[in-house]
């Protein structure tokens, strides 16, 4: 069936899609992976955020291994991170279900939007920065 | 150098803090823990970006597999399709960490700012 090769072709397109964000930004690639399972496997949300976490811990070794080559990584902070974040699930589910998760929702993506546009403003303020003064070792030269 | 000492040299607790508030926002909203932790670990343990990036990536192999653990019960695991994914998408971060070794931290930075207003405007609209 042509059908079925259009949709492993979909996932796999998807697959490095989200594998790019997750090499580029440190993100698993579940924003990727979790509509993708909805919309091309018909997966429910659960089975398909279930299903995302298994295909993210390929993702994440490769990725880790690869940079820890440069020294990109503090391991210990890893461990740390993923330690806490086993508590923080736990203490998240339960909260999941006593509060109204719209509203948390709202509130949460408002922080991100905030923080998104902290992180632009201060990136363009480097950038202008830097092309105001320019580095000695780059451009062209002029006597 | 002995273990206690080694734990007296760096303040630990921030970490363990940005994995709790990441594993919270994780289990409330079904986001990935990368969105909430590669920008604490630049504001608050103050990593370079690509550093920020390259560790967050690390936790998340210890917290995608105690997700997974963890949604035994509740969701379906379903290999065969976490597999259609994952083997593209392993390609697609090594594209994704050769081409970051190219960019300068600050449109890193830029990149992520835009992507993070993507996931905060998904939320506020559809909740």
């Amino acid at each position: 069936m042509g059908h079925e090769i259009e949709i492993l072709a979909l996932a796999a397109v998807a697959g490095v899609a989200g594998g790019i964000l997750a090499g580029l930004f440190g993100v698993g690639g579940g924003v990727v992976f979790v509509p993708t399972f909805v919309f091309l496997f018909s997966f429910d949300q659960l089975d398909a955020q279930a299903t995302s976490l298994a295909a993210i811990i390929p993702v994440a070794l490769i990725g880790a291994w690869r940079q820890s080559g440069e020294g990109q990584i503090d391991w210990r902070a890893a461990v740390l991170m993923g330690g806490g974040a086993a508590i923080g699930v736990l203490v998240g589910a339960e909260i999941a279900l006593r509060l109204d998760e719209a509203t948390l929702s709202r509130v949460f993506g408002a922080i991100l939007i905030l923080v998104g546009g902290e992180m632009i403003v201060s990136s363009v303020r480097k950038l202008q920065a830097k092309r105001a003064t320019p580095a000695p070792a780059d451009g062209p030269r002029r006597p | 150098m002995d273990l206690p000492a080694r734990l007296r040299q760096g303040n630990l607790l921030p970490f363990i803090g940005i994995g709790v508030v990441a594993g919270l926002f994780a289990a409330m909203f079904g986001i990935g823990g990368g969105v909430v932790i590669v920008p604490l670990l630049m504001l608050v343990a103050k990593l370079p970006p690509r550093m920020a990036a390259a560790t967050s990536l690390a936790a998340l192999i210890l917290t995608s597999l105690i997700g997974v653990v963890r949604f035994a019960g509740t969701g379906h695991v379903d290999w065969i399709a976490a597999l259609l994914i994952g083997v593209p998408a392993v390609i697609g971060v090594l594209i994704g960490i050769r081409f970051q070794r190219r960019l300068p931290a600050e449109w890193l930075v830029l990149g992520f700012g835009v992507f993070v207003i993507a996931i905060g405007l998904r939320l506020v609209i559809w909740g």
